[in-house]
C-alpha cells in the first residue's frame, strides 16, 4: 500500500503550504500571532477557492423515502480535490452515486460545513435524508453508512482505513447504503485492514483533517452540494 | 551527480517508509514542550482556584474548570507548586525517595507544572520512575483479541490460548459495529477456557459498551475516551461531566473502568490550540483522576503516527505513561498500536515500557496475526511470542508472559471454539459448524477459517439483545452444554461484580478469582533488592521455552 515517497512528500507540501495559508491570513484577520488562536471554534469560511463555482443551493428536506444523502465534508473538492490516496474526489462521488441508483434509490449529495467528524457528517446526513438513511464522507476518503436513529458514533458501516479505499468499494458502500435504505436484509462488506496503514498515513490523514476542521463552521446548516 | 548506491539501500529501509515531520508548534506537533504551553502558576482564594496556568477562573475552558475544581488537592498545591521542577523531578528518578511522596507532591500540581516536570528526565530516568511509580508491584500485559470475519469460533480460540499464554485482559472490537455483543460472548467464554480469572470488554462505541456491561457481556470497559481541548471533547458530543456521569453508570453496576487518552488526538482532530502533546495529555489524565475512575490507557494509543513523526516523541508517550502512574493512576500502557515498518524501532520502542514494567505494557498485544487485527494492527502481534519470549528470558524481565506448549494451546482452542459453538446453538444464534470449530482450533487467522454468514451473525446479534440475553443466559448455556467448569469461571467472573474488590486501583485476578491491586500487592520498589523481582516458579517458567538444546 506504500504510494511513492515522492508523492508522498509532495502532498505533504502541498497540504502544509494551502495550512499556511490559511493560519497567516486568519493571523492577518485576528491581528495576532499566526496560528490557530485558541477559543477561535468558527473561523469564517474562506471565500477565494469558491469562485468558480456557482452559489450553493440552500438545502430544502425531501420526504421522498427512496432519497439517500451522500453528506461530505467542509474542505471536499474545494480546497481539497482527492483522498489520502489520491483518489479524485469528483469520482469518489460519483461512485458513491451509482451505486445508489442502481439499486434503484435516488443519490442526493450535500455539504455539511457544521462538523469534520464523519460520524456526525455521516448522521447528518441521515437525519436530512428522506429515506433515515444517509452516506457520510470525509474529504480524506474516510466514510460511513449512517442512520438516523442510530447514536452518532454508532453505524451500520464504517469504513476507517481511506488509504486502502478504490472506486469500487465506494461503489458498493453507495449500493448497501441505497439497501439500507430499502429496509433489506444487508450484508456488510468485506473489512479491509492493513496494519501499515497508520505508520504510512497518520501524519498526512492529520494535515488533511487540520484542513478540512479549519473550514467547519458549527453555525452553518448543510447545503446542496451538484 | 550519479547516485550512491549506499544511499540508496538506506533509501529503501523500512525506517524510510514511515512518516515523519519536524516540529509544527502552531498545529501541535510538538512533543513535550511547545512555545505556547503556559507557564505553571496557581492561585487558590477562599477554598477555590481562581487562576491556574495563567488563565483566571473566568476564562477557563470546562476541561480547566473540571481539572482546578476535582484533580488537584488544594492542601498540597502550596508545596507543590513552590518546589522547584527539577526537584520533583529528581524525586521521581531517585530511589530513596518512596513512591508515596512522589504520589503527594504531584496531587498539588497543575497540569503545565507536572509537564515542566517531566521535561527535565531522560528516558532511562523516566524508566527508573517508572519502575517505582507504577501502581501494582506484579507487572501484567494485556492482548487484543480480533478477526477480520469477527468469527465467534476464532474469537473463543484465540482467547482461550491468549489466556494460556498469560494476558490478564482480553479486548475485542468489531469489523462491523453490529457485531459487538457476539464478540463480546464470545471472549468472555474463550478468555475462561484458557485460564480463569481473564478479565475481557468490548471496545465499541460508548453506550452499547455500557450495555454489553450491564448484560454482564464484558467484565470491564476502557473506551472512555477523554480529550486535552474543549473542541475536540465538543466535537464528540461529550464533556469531562460527562464522561464522569458514564464512570459512575459503570460503577453502579460493579465494573471496572478505565479511561482511555493518549497524545496525538488532539492533533489529528485539528484543534490542538498550540499545545505540546504532553501538556494536552496531562489535562487529560488530572480530568480522568477528577472523574474518580481508577485507571487510563494512554501513551498515544491509537494516534502514535503523530508524537512518532516528531523528534521526542516516543521519549513523550513514556513521559504520559509515567505522568499517570505518578497520579496514581492505572496505567495500561499502549504499545497497542502499529506505527512503523522497522521492527528495530518497534522493539526500541515497546523496551520502554517492557523493561521498567508496567500494570498492563501492552493495552493490547495482538493475540492474532496483526492483518487479523481490527484495531488496524498492534506494536507486537501473534508472530512475535517466541520473541517476546526470549527476551524475557534474555533479560530476566517479567514481560507478563509465559512459552506454551503447541498441544496445550491446541487443546484450550478447541474446547472454547466448541462451548462458544454450544451456546451459540442454545442460543439460537447462527450456527457454528464443525468445520468451523476445526478450523479455528488450528487456524493461524482468518485466512485459514470458512467464510461466516455475517448477515445472519448480524441478524442474531440484533434478536439477541432485543430478547434481553444477559450473561447469566450465558452461564446457563454452558452447563446445559457440558461445560461444567466454563460456567463455574463465566459465574466467577459476574460475582466480582458483587464483591467489587476489583473496583481498586490496577486490579487483576489470578486464576482462582483472587484480586491482586494497589491495595494488597503495592509497588514497594526503592532500589535494589526492593519490589518486584523475577523469581522462583514464575522465573523457571519463562526460562523454559521451546526451542532449548537438550543436553541428556
Amino acid at each position: 500500500m506504500d504510494i511513492e515517497k515522492h508523492d508522498y512528500e509532495q502532498l505533504i507540501a502541498e497540504i502544509a503550504g494551502i495550512l499556511r495559508d490559511v493560519l497567516n491570513e486568519r493571523a492577518q484577520n485576528a491581528g495576532g500571532m499566526p496560528g490557530f488562536s485558541e477559543g477561535s471554534a468558527s473561523p469564517a469560511p474562506r471565500p477565494a477557492a469558491a469562485s468558480s463555482k456557482p452559489t450553493p443551493a440552500k438545502f430544502s428536506r425531501s420526504s421522498d423515502p427512496r432519497e439517500v444523502i451522500i453528506g461530505v465534508g467542509p474542505a471536499f473538492l474545494a480546497e481539497l480535490t482527492a483522498t489520502l490516496n489520491g483518489l479524485p474526489h469528483a469520482e469518489v462521488l460519483r461512485e458513491i452515486a451509482a451505486g445508489v441508483e442502481e439499486e434503484g434509490m435516488i443519490p442526493r449529495a450535500v455539504k455539511v460545513y457544521k462538523t469534520s467528524d464523519v460520524a456526525f457528517i455521516g448522521k447528518e446526513a441521515a437525519e436530512l435524508s428522506g429515506s433515515g438513511v444517509g452516506v457520510g464522507l470525509q474529504s480524506k476518503g474516510t466514510a460511513v453508512i449512517h442512520r438516523k436513529d442510530l447514536y452518532p458514533l454508532t453505524n451500520l458501516e464504517l469504513f476507517p482505513q481511506a488509504p486502502l479505499m478504490t472506486l469500487a468499494h465506494y461503489r458498493q458502500i453507495g449500493q448497501n447504503a441505497a439497501r439500507y435504505a430499502k429496509g433489506e436484509r444487508v450484508k456488510p462488506m468485506k473489512v479491509l485492514n492493513d496494519p501499515m496503514t497508520r505508520a504510512s498515513y497518520q501524519v498526512k490523514a492529520a494535515l488533511m483533517h487540520n484542513r478540512e476542521t479549519a473550514l467547519a463552521d458549527t453555525r452553518r446548516p448543510a447545503e446542496d452540494f451538484a | 551527480m550519479p547516485g550512491s548506491k549506499r544511499f540508496e539501500i538506506l533509501r529503501n529501509r523500512p525506517v524510510n517508509k514511515d512518516g515523519f515531520i519536524r516540529e509544527w508548534p502552531e498545529l501541535g506537533f510538538c512533543a513535550m514542550r511547545s512555545p505556547y504551553d503556559p507557564a505553571p502558576s496557581l492561585t487558590i482564594e477562599n477554598g477555590k482556584i481562581v487562576e491556574m496556568d495563567g488563565k483566571r477562573r473566568e476564562d477557563f475552558d470546562f476541561i480547566d474548570a473540571f481539572v482546578a475544581d476535582y484533580a488537584i488537592r488544594q492542601e498540597q498545591a502550596g508545596e507543590s507548586m513552590s518546589a522547584p521542577e527539577l526537584g520533583i523531578a529528581r524525586m521521581m528518578a531517585d530511589i530513596n525517595v518512596p513512591r508515596a511522596d512522589v504520589v503527594r507532591m504531584v496531587s498539588g500540581c497543575t497540569p503545565a507544572k507536572l509537564a515542566r516536570v517531566l521535561d527535565y528526565l531522560n528516558v532511562v530516568e523516566m524508566m527508573m520512575a517508572m519502575q517505582k511509580m507504577r501502581v501494582r508491584r506484579t507487572p501484567s500485559t494485556q492482548a487484543h483479541i480480533t478477526n477480520r470475519k469477527d468469527d465467534p469460533a476464532q474469537i473463543a480460540a484465540d482467547a482461550a490460548e491468549g489466556a494460556l499464554r498469560g494476558f490478564r485482559e482480553e479486548e475485542t472490537t468489531v469489523g462491523v459495529a453490529r457485531y459487538a455483543p457476539l464478540n463480546a460472548v464470545a471472549l468472555l467464554i474463550g478468555s475462561q477456557t484458557g485460564r480463569p480469572g481473564v478479565l475481557t470488554q468490548c471496545a465499541v462505541e460508548e453506550a452499547t459498551e455500557l450495555a454489553l456491561g450491564i448484560r454482564g457481556f464484558t467484565t470491564y470497559a476502557e473506551t472512555i475516551s477523554v480529550y486535552g481541548t474543549e473542541r475536540v471533547f465538543v466535537d464528540g458530543d461529550d464533556t469531562p461531566y460527562s464522561k464522569a456521569f458514564l464512570t459512575s453508570a459503570y460503577a453502579s453496576r460493579g465494573l471496572k473502568t478505565r479511561f482511555t487518552s493518549g497524545s496525538g488526538s488532539e492533533v489529528l482532530m485539528g484543534c490542538a490550540e498550540q499545545k505540546s502533546m504532553l501538556y494536552l495529555e496531562i489535562r487529560c489524565l488530572m480530568v480522568t483522576k477528577g472523574a474518580g475512575t481508577q485507571g487510563v490507557q494512554n501513551g498515544s494509543v491509537s494516534c502514535v503516527g503523530i508524537p512518532a513523526a516528531v523528534p521526542s516523541g516516543i521519549r513523550e508517550i513514556l513521559a504520559e505513561n509515567l505522568a499517570a502512574a505518578c497520579l496514581d493512576l492505572e496505567c495500561a500502557s499502549s504499545n497497542d498500536q502499529s506505527f512503523t515498518h522497522s521492527d528495530m524501532r518497534r522493539t526500541a520502542r515497546t523496551m520502554l515500557q517492557f523493561l521498567p514494567g508496567t500494570d498492563f505494557i501492552f493495552s493490547g498485544y495482538a493475540a492474532e496475526p496483526n492483518y487479523d487485527n481490527m484495531f488496524a494492527g498492534s506494536n507486537f502481534d501473534a508472530e512475535d511470542f517466541d520473541d517476546y519470549n526470549v527476551l524475557q528470558r534474555d533479560m530476566m524481565v517479567d514481560g507478563g508472559l509465559r512459552p506454551v506448549k503447541e498441544e496445550e494451546a491446541v487443546r484450550v482452542r478447541q474446547k472454547a471454539a466448541g462451548a462458544v459453538q454450544a451456546v451459540f446453538r442454545r442460543l439460537g444464534l447462527a450456527e457454528i459448524t464443525d468445520e468451523q470449530v476445526e478450523a479455528a482450533t488450528y487456524a493461524h487467522g482468518s485466512d485459514d477459517t470458512p467464510e461466516r454468514d455475517a448477515l445472519a451473525d448480524v441478524l442474531g446479534a440484533d434478536q439477541m439483545m432485543a430478547r434481553g440475553v444477559t450473561g447469566l443466559d450465558v452461564v446457563k448455556a454452558l452447563a446445559e452444554s457440558g461445560f461444567q467448569d466454563i460456567a463455574d469461571s463465566v459465574l466467577q467472573m459476574l460475582k466480582q461484580r458483587i464483591t467489587g474488590d476489583y473496583l481498586q486501583t490496577s486490579a487483576i485476578l489470578d486464576e482462582n478469582f483472587n484480586v491482586i491491586s494497589g491495595v494488597n500487592d503495592p509497588n514497594d520498589y526503592q532500589g535494589p533488592g526492593t519490589g518486584y523481582r523475577v523469581g522462583g516458579e514464575r522465573w523457571k517458567e519463562i526460562q523454559e521455552i521451546p526451542n532449548l538444546i537438550e543436553t541428556d
